[in-house]
This record gives structure tokens, C-alpha cells and sequence, in this order.
């Protein structure tokens, strides 16, 4: 599993920052949980991915502070990051579809 | 705190400190992490510590779990992220701090510390590259060395471009590289395009001190002025003093070298005015020669010439000559200066100067002789090898880097700049250049002591050479500036082309690209080894030529050393006949005195051993007309042999008898001849009923023809009888190369020589040497033992340089066919690496994995096809100097370009085995999802 979840880490953090702003933990354990636990990240590839997509404007960080929390950092995913999640998107389910095909894989 | 967590457990345990346990965590790895990444971690940290809390796990277990998850985590990514981004907002806040620290982390230094842990992890790459550029540096400086020590180092004497050996030609004899004849030397050297010249001749000089062993030492008498025209002085007395002319007759004066001067005299400076006895002559010390000065090639002791060239003859060459240019003058317009005398010269002196002429040979080419071409030859392999080395050098990296296009898209999408990117691969290349010039030194150092100990045969001034330095530099220099080259420039280009398009890697463009560089430098490797693999299979049928020669004796472990004889003062005509009696006798009685020996099977002596040349002089068959001037007749030529030295050599009789005790003095004259002779002068007659009028009377003070009737000098010469009593099959009297020369041999009792080769054939070569001492020491106490060898030993002598070249390319070769197989094995595991999607599509649409394994070799086949004909197109351009050290082989032999190219097939086909391999076993399904 892990070469797709490399390829996909890109894909997977769009896809969840799509639904709607998170911050880092909050990403990390719903990925895990809509996974069923076949996903999941280390402290550092998680934060990681993060600033690497940062970096690259598909989403963009900011400090919250709510009263009485600790201030977080809350992520947002950009005009951009929806540009690219909509190509990933494509392109992978072209390759899905076609290990269908051609493999005979099913999803899961 | 947060709020939202649970209220602390009773058992008053702290809430844990997150922040400070990441701190800790990226201290213990050595990650300066930005304060707002620590917060957004600890926050993290903490999330899933009062998670876990709330799941119900105990207080302990979801601290661990926490810690697990803090001590899973690598921070070394993070911190480039940290680092790089100012618009961050965290980083914005830490700006001092990132800015330390990314002047701290980017240093060089840092950048080779991570270079080298890079190697380590591909160490399979690093120890080839090093292995590669170490071979390449290390062959490269050590045959530079060689070259540099023995051609162009100058010589120790003053301006030594500006010296020419000169040597007789003859058009009409073919002669290009004789000696030349003491009055037509004066001529020359009174050319103004001369400055100055000196004559020597070589007389065979045996030492004899009171006290000391007597020995053999190359002398030569030359005229006066030799040591003012090479420009070397004495390290010790004065020399040979001024003086207006060439010669002087009255006082014997002698100048030694430096290794006689230490091995014989102890280095006493009281040699000065010593006395020396050479062949029963006295002679005063009056200088001793700087170290390694043994000119012209390996002299110990110079004796002052006490006669006048000027007042000998034109007709005998047996002088040797060096001459400085005046000032100004080429060597052209020296040798057309001496091409216009020469042809006045045969003008004026018809019969002795018709078609002899003068070359000037510049003197480093004359003491190089065979290893001019053959060292340009090794030169060029050497080259050849290196260009290999870069090659190899080259398509690794480009392999590597190439490989590492998603790893460098992946740095740049992180937040390298340029500029850290180059500073790493820089690095990389620094480390990779100094563990191949570390490599490189190992190499040449263990190579050269190899190269100069076990050297068949003595290279002029190869015992000179040492590592140098310079050298080693310059190869270094070359390998390391390829390594930058080749290491930076794909990374460049890859940093060009956007990184997106990097990281989707479905891209090919590059790497088509790259193919085609790829596939040109194997194909150029293959065609180097080629070349170098053809030339050695060339060498190889050439030694095998040169062994295979006929010689016309069978006396590989007869053992022969020359031994000369002295012979006393003589006043007039009788006491002159009579030393030479003297000498005769004394070389029998040797011989005698050898077979009587235990062991000893048959002994006998010669003039001239088999490879040497002879004496030529004119000769008439009894019955034909004697010519006035018999020179313009045939010539053969003359040897000396005693009775027994062709049984010893084990010479074929063809014809009549060999020589007895019984061809003595006062028996008739008697000859026998070689089988050229006797085909090209007697044929048609009965050979042993001939008799041939020769015309010799002596060979200067070498030689002296007994049976010789005149009266004196004077008397005008018709010509002595000699029957011819026996045919000898032809023992070969010319080099390896030229054709067998007829030839007449005379017995030694009639036409003594004080120079002989004895030749004793015993049970073995130790008892042969142990007769002959004894022998020598009992007839001749004061006579010294030349160099005494085999008679296979010297003939392995003659093929000793073909076989140092034959060597030395066959190495070359096949270090280039390894490293070509390299390059093989390189781009077909790229290339297979790289299709990986390729080949599983294949093997998905039902293509065999045979199909496969056969697409993959035949595209090796093709470019070890292309390199293979680019090879012996090098050969066909090298032609010119490849020749000049074949034997009987045409450059173009068929044979070696097969031998050269089935070795090289081979080589490429193992290097492709195990990519092929790789191709064929497959998983399609693994194919699919690879990249």
C-alpha cells in the first residue's frame, strides 16, 4: 500500500481540506479514520505534506486563536489546490480504471 | 493547558510538557526547528495525548502513545520547510533563526558531510565511479611517467635539441643506419652548419688494475672535443685538456664515469692520475663523468682518439658522430648542407663515396630507437583509457543523476534553491574525485615499481622514472573537472524544466534524450577497448612472429660469452703476425681447456653470435675475372669461426664438413658458406670443389687474416685462396625482419679475432659457465668474461621490447574492455529501469519474456555493433604507427579484429546478462505500478 499512498498523499490531503478547513491533528486522524486505519502518517510526513502543499499554493496556513484554546493552525485549500485536486482526481481514476481493466483490481 | 481535556488524574502527575518533549526530540537529531513548527507539533502532540485521554486509555499508555508518535517522526525534512519560506508566517517570526540557520546547514563542509552519507547509501555506485576514475588516473599517470622520464625529460647534456647523431646511408646497399667513415666525418664536420662535431669508435676494452679482478668495460677512443660538444664537464679533474686538433698522439689519456669510478675506485678522488691498464695499454685518469653520464649509450671509460681520422680512409665505416648545430641553423638546412657535400664527396671519390650520403638523426631519437613508436603507441592507449575513464565517469553520473531526476524535483519542490542544489551535487562530485584520485595514487604507485622491475629488457632511462607528481595532477585534474562536468550539468538541465512536470514523472523527454548521449558513449568505450584489444592481438602474432624465426641454431641453454684476448705491443710485421698468433692460441687453448671439463658436451667460439651482422667484403669466385677495384664486385659477409662452435650452436651441416683442429694456420686456406651463398653464387657448380679469391687482410685491430700472402700494405692485393669445404644451413646473420645475407666463415685459426663468443653446450647452463671461469682462469688469468647468458635468453633480449609493448597493451585492453563492459552493464540497467512500464506493457499484451530478454540484447548487440566498426576504423587511421612496430602482421590482419571483437561481444553480452535478466523476470503487475 505504501507506493499508492505515497502518490496519493497529495490527493487525500485536497480531497479533506476540500470538505472544509482542519487543522494538522485533525487531518491526520481523519485520514485515518475514513481509511479504516489501512492510511495513516508520521508526525513529521504529515506536517511535511503539509508545508510542502503550502509551498506549492495548494493550500494556505493560518493561526486561529479561539479563547480559552491554544491558538492552531488551521488550513484551507486554494483556487489552485482545487485546480490540482481536480486533475489528480482525474488521473487517478483513469489508472483505477484501468487496473480494473486490465489487472482485474477491485475496489476495495 | 487545554481546557477542553479532562481534569488531571488524582495521582498528581504533571501534565506533560509537549513542547519541551519536541524541543528534545529535534535536539536529539539535530533539527533547529522554527518556534511556531514546535508549537503547531506540541499542539499536535497533545490533541492526540487528550484523545487518547478521552478514549479511556490510562494517563501512562497515552503518553506513550504520543512519544511513539514524536519518536516515528524524521524532522530532517522538516526543517527545510522551516527554513526556506519567509512568507510563512511562522518563519516570518523565526527569520534571524532560519537565516543562522541556513547559512549554517549550506556550508560546503555540511554539504560534503551529507555527500558523504549520500555515497554510503548508494555504495555500490561510489565504489565503482571511484574504481573507475582510480584505474583511469592511476594507468594514465604512470605511462605519462614513463613517457615524460624516458622521451621527454631533456637529456643531461646543454641544449640537446640542438644534437644530431650522424649515420652513413647507402641507396645502392640500402644502408640508412651505418656507421660512417672517419675522412668523410672530417668533411662534414667542416660544414659551417655545424658548430662542432665528435667521432668515436668502439673498440672491445677488457681493465686490468693491479689488485683488482679484471673486467670487461665499454670504451670508446674518442676524438678530443666530445665532452665541449655535448656541453658536459667532468664532476671531478679537468678532462681532456684544449687542443687544436681531434687527436693526440702522444699521451694516453682516459676520463671514467661516475659508476665506475664508485663500483671499481671506491669513489677515491686519488683515481686522478692513476694509471689504467686497458688491453694491455696505459692510460692516465684525468676526469671523472657526473652521475649517468654514459654517453652514447652505456660507457665507462672514454679514451682520448690518438689518430688522425683526417689520414685513415673513406672506404671503412666504423665511426660514430655527433654533431652540435651552429647557431641558427635547422636540421634541415644541416642535412641539406650534408646532402650537397655527400654528393660532391662521390663526385671527386667515385669508388669509395659513390651513393653514400649522410642522416642526421636528433640524438633523444637515436638513443630511442624502438621505443619512440612504441611509446607514442602506449601514449595513445593511455589516452585512449583515460577518454574511458571520463566516458565511464560521465554515463555513471548521468545514470545517477538522472535517476535522481524525482529526488532533485522533490528538493526543489521543498525550497532548495539552485544554488544548495549545486553546492550538493558539487559535493558529491568533490567526494567522488578525491576518493578516485586516493585510488588513482594507489594505483600508479603499486604500477610504476611493477612496470620498471619487470621490464623485460633495459628502456633507456627508465630507471629514472618516479611517480610524478605533476603527472598525477594533471590526471587527477582531467578526471576530477569530467566528474564536476558531468555531475553538475545534467542536474542543471533537470533544474531547468519545471519541477511539477518532475514530480508527475510521466514525462520522457529527457530521458530519450539522455539515451542517445548514453548510447554514443558506450559505443565510444566499446570502440576504444576495440583499438587497444586489436593492437594487442596484433602484438601478440607479432612476438609469436619474431619467436618463430628461424635462427638456424639450436642452443637455447648454450651458454655464450665473449671473451677477448689481448694482444701485445708490436714493432714491426713479424711481432705483429706473431701477437695475433698469440691470440689464436690462446682462444684454443680455452677451448680445449672448456671440453675437457666435466658436463661440457662441445664448445666452440665466434666473432659475431646468430642475429648479428657480419663483416661485408668483396669476394670472387676462382675462375671469374678479378675486377680492378674488387669492392665494386659482390660482397658476403665474413665471420670467424673455431672448429666446434657450429656443433656447439647445433647448426645444420647441409653440405661437405665444419671446420677441425686441423684448418690451421699452415694448412690451406679453407671457408665454410651459408646455404644463401651457396644458392646465389655457386649454383649451377659443384659447391665443394670451389675456391674463393678473398681480398681481406685483416679487420683494423679486431681481426687479422693469417692466410693473408702480401708482403706488406703496399703491395697491391690479387687475392688469397680458400676452398669452400663445407655448406652450413643458414643461421640467420641480419635482425629479426631483414632477409638472411649470404655469408662466408672462416676457421679461426686462420683469421683470428681478440674478440670471440664462446658458446659451450653442457649438461646444463651453470656447469657450462662454471667450465668456461675455470678454463679462462687457468690459459689467461688477466682476461676478464664478458656477459654471460643463454643463447635463449639473448634471443628473448631481441623480442624483449615487442613483448613489453605486447604486455603492457594487452593490460590496457582489457581494463578498457572492463570498463566498456561497465558502461555496457550501466546503460542497460538504466535503460531496463527506465522501461520498466514498457516491458510490463509488453509482457501484459502476451509478448514472451524470451521476446523481451532478446529486445533488450539486441539493442546491445547493435551498439556493441556501431562501437566495434568505430574501433577498427581507429585501427585502419592508426595504421602508420602501428606498422613500425609489427613483424610480419599487416595492421589490417583479419584474425585480431576477430579475436579483438569476440572478446569485446563477450564482455558486452555478460555486462547485459543480468539487466536482461531483470527484464525478463518482470511482474507485470509490479511493472505497471513501478516509477
Amino acid at each position: 500500500m505504501d507506493t499508492a499512498k505515497k502518490g496519493s498523499t497529495d490527493l487525500l490531503l485536497l480531497a479533506l481540506l476540500d470538505e472544509g478547513d482542519l487543522h494538522g491533528y485533525d487531518v491526520g486522524r481523519r485520514i485515518e479514520q475514513r481509511s479504516r486505519g489501512t492510511l495513516s502518517f508520521t508526525l513529521a510526513s504529515l506536517y511535511d505534506t503539509l508545508y510542502r502543499l503550502e509551498e506549492r499554493r495548494l493550500i494556505r496556513g493560518r493561526w486561529v486563536e479561539k479563547p480559552g484554546q491554544r491558538r492552531r493552525r488551521y488550513y484551507q485549500i486554494t483556487a489552485q489546490g482545487r485546480k490540482v485536486l481536480a486533475s489528480e482526481r482525474e488521473e487517478w481514476g483513469r489508472l483505477i480504471a484501468a487496473l480494473m481493466l486490465v489487472a482485474g483490481v477491485e475496489p476495495a | 493547558m487545554n481546557d477542553e481535556a479532562k481534569p488531571a488524574p488524582e495521582k498528581s502527575q504533571p501534565a506533560p510538557d509537549w513542547r519541551t518533549a519536541v524541543e528534545h526530540r529535534a535536539a536529539e537529531v539535530g533539527v533547529d526547528l522554527p518556534t511556531p513548527t514546535i508549537d503547531e507539533l506540541a499542539q499536535h502532540l497533545e490533541d492526540l495525548y487528550t484523545a487518547a485521554l478521552a478514549e479511556g486509555v490510562p494517563p501512562e499508555a497515552a503518553h506513550a502513545r504520543a512519544t511513539a508518535a514524536l519518536a516515528e517522526s524524521s524532522f530532517a525534512t522538516l526543517r527545510r520547510h522551516a527554513a526556506r519560506d519567509p512568507r510563512r508566517a511562522h518563519a516570518r517570526l523565526t527569520a534571524l533563526h532560519a537565516a543562522t540557520s541556513r547559512r549554517r546547514s549550506f556550508t560546503l563542509l555540511n554539504a560534503l558531510r551529507l555527500a558523504v552519507r549520500q555515497l554510503r547509501q548508494h555504495p555500490r555506485f561510489a565504489l565503482v565511479t571511484m574504481l573507475v576514475l582510480g584505474l583511469g588516473t592511476g594507468a594514465a599517470t604512470t605511462v605519462f611517467t614513463i613517457v615524460d622520464s624516458v622521451v621527454l625529460r631533456p637529456l643531461p647534456y646543454k641544449a640537446p635539441d640542438r644534437l644530431v647523431n650522424l649515420w652513413d646511408t647507402n641507396s645502392e646497399k640500402g644502408v640508412a643506419h651505418d656507421p660512417i667513415s672517419p675522412v668523410n666525418f672530417m668533411d662534414y664536420r667542416a660544414l659551417p652548419v655545424f658548430a662542432d662535431a665528435a667521432a668515436w669508435w668502439r673498440p672491445a676494452i677488457n681493465l686490468v688494475d693491479p689488485g683488482l679482478d679484471p673486467v670487461r668495460v665499454n670504451t670508446v677512443e674518442t676524438s678530443a672535443n666530445l665532452f665541449t660538444v655535448l656541453g658536459v664537464r667532468p664532476q671531478l679533474g679537468t678532462g681532456f685538456p684544449p687542443s687544436p686538433t681531434l687527436h693526440v698522439a702522444d699521451e694516453k689519456l682516459a676520463v671514467i664515469s661516475d659508476r665506475l669510478w664508485r663500483t671499481r675506485y671506491g669513489a677515491d678522488p686519488k683515481v686522478l692520475g692513476r694509471k689504467l691498464s686497458l688491453s694491455g695499454e696505459s692510460f692516465t685518469v684525468v676526469g671523472v663523468m657526473p652521475p649517468k653520464l654514459h654517453y652514447p649509450d652505456d660507457v665507462d671509460v672514454w679514451e682520448r682518439l690518438e689518430w688522425d681520422l683526417a689520414q685513415h680512409s673513406r672506404h671503412a665505416h666504423f665511426m660514430e658522430g655527433v654533431a652540435r648545430l651552429a647557431p641558427g641553423a635547422t636540421i634541415a638546412q644541416a642535412q641539406a648542407a650534408c646532402d650537397a657535400l655527400a654528393s660532391r664527396l662521390a663526385d671527386q671519390f667515385a669508388d669509395s663515396n659513390r651513393a653514400w650520403g649522410v642522416r642526421l638523426v636528433p640524438i633523444l631519437d637515436e638513443l630511442l630507437g624502438y621505443y619512440r613508436p612504441a611509446l607514442v603507441v602506449l601514449f595513445g592507449a593511455v589516452g585512449l583509457l583515460l577518454v574511458m575513464g571520463v566516458l565511464n565517469v560521465a554515463s555513471l553520473l548521468l545514470t545517477r543523476t538522472l535517476s535522481r531526476q524525482r529526488e532533485i524535483g522533490v528538493r526543489v519542490a521543498v525550497g532548495a534553491t539552485p544554488r544548495q542544489l549545486v553546492t550538493q551535487l558539487f559535493a558529491e562530485s568533490i567526494v567522488l574525485s578525491v576518493g578516485g584520485a586516493l585510488a588513482g595514487l594507489l594505483v600508479a604507485a603499486a604500477l610504476l615499481p611493477l612496470v620498471v622491475a619487470f621490464s623485460p629488457v633495459t628502456i633507456p632511462r627508465l630507471e629514472e622514472a618516479s611517480l610524478d607528481w605533476r603527472a598525477l595532477g594533471v590526471a587527477v585534474a582531467v578526471m576530477a573537472a569530467s566528474t564536476l562536468l558531468f555531475g553538475l550539468v545534467p542536474a542543471l538541465l533537470l533544474l531547468r524544466r519545471q519541477v511539477t512536470a518532475e514530480l508527475k514523472s510521466g514525462d520522457r523527454g529527457s530521458t530519450r534524450v539522455a539515451r542517445r548521449v548514453y548510447s554514443l558513449l558506450v559505443s565510444s568505450e566499446v570502440a576504444v577497448a576495440c583499438t587497444l584489444l586489436v593492437g594487442s592481438a596484433l602484438l601478440v602474432r607479432t612476438v609469436r612472429a619474431m619467436t618463430a624465426t628461424p635462427t638456424g641454431v639450436a642452443a637455447e641453454e648454450v651458454l655464450t660469452a665473449p671473451v677477448q684476448v689481448a694482444r701485445g705491443e708490436s714493432t714491426d710485421r713479424e711481432s705483429f703476425l706473431a701477437s695475433w698468433r698469440v691470440v689464436a692460441d690462446t682462444h684454443n687453448r680455452v677451448l680445449d681447456e672448456v671440453r675437457r671439463r666435466p658436463g661440457v658436451i662441445a664448445a666452440g667460439a665466434s666473432n659475431f653470435l646468430p642475429l648479428q651482422v657480419g663483416w661485408r667484403d668483396p669476394f670472387v669466385v676462382e675462375g671469374e675475372p678479378v675486377r680492378a677495384n674488387p669492392d665494386e664486385g659482390p660482397q658476403a659477409q665474413l665471420h670467424s669461426a673455431s672448429d666446434g662452435w657450429f656443433e656447439a650452436m647445433g647448426a645444420r651441416l647441409v653440405q661437405g664438413r665444419f671446420f677441425t683442429t686441423a684448418d690451421d694456420r699452415d694448412q690451406p686456406g679453407v671457408v665454410v658458406v651459408n646455404e644463401t651463398f651457396a644458392r646465389r653464387y655457386l649454383a649451377a657448380r659443384p659447391v665443394l670443389s670451389q675456391k674463393l679469391r678473398m681480398f681481406v687482410s685483416g679487420i683494423g685491430p679486431l681481426g687479422r687474416n693469417l692466410k693473408d700472402t702480401r708482403r706488406s700494405r703496399d703491395e697491391p692485393h690479387q687475392g688469397d685462396l680458400f676452398a669452400v669445404v663445407g655448406v652450413v644451413a643458414d643461421v640467420r646473420n641480419a635482425p629479426l625482419g631483414q632477409p638472411v645475407e649470404p655469408a662466408i666463415y672462416f676457421p679461426a685459426r686462420q683469421f683470428p679475432f681478440a674478440e670471440m663468443n664462446v658458446a659451450v653446450r653442457a649438461v646444463s647452463p651453470g656447469i657450462a659457465l662454471t667450465a668456461l671461469r675455470a678454463a679462462v682462469h687457468e690459459v689467461a688469468p688477466n682476461v676478464p668474461i664478458g656477459d654471460a647468458k643463454t643463447w635463449g635468453e639473448r634471443f628473448r633480449a631481441e623480442t624483449g621490447e615487442p613483448r613489453l609493448l605486447m604486455s603492457t597493451l594487452i593490460f590496457f585492453g582489457f581494463l578498457a574492455s572492463l570498463l566498456a563492459a561497465i558502461g555496457v552493464y550501466g546503460i542497460f540497467s538504466w535503460s531496463v529501469a527506465l522501461r520498466t512500464r514498457e516491458l510490463a506493457i509488453r509482457l501484459t499484451l502476451g509478448a514472451q519474456p524470451v521476446s523481451v530478454g532478446r529486445l533488450v540484447v539486441g539493442q546491445t548487440a547493435a551498439l556493441v555493433a556501431v562501437g566495434l566498426l568505430i574501433g577498427l576504423v581507429l585501427v585502419r587511421i592508426a595504421d602508420a604507427t602501428l606498422s613500425r612496430v609489427l613483424y610480419q602482421v599487416s595492421p589490417h590482419d583479419l584474425e585480431s579484429a576477430g579475436a579483438a571483437s569476440l572478446v569485446l561481444l563477450a564482455a558486452a553480452l555478460v555486462a547485459c546478462l543480468a539487466p536482461a535478466r531483470r527484464a525478463m523476470r518482470l511482474d507485470p503487475v509490479i511493472g505497471l505500478r513501478a516509477e
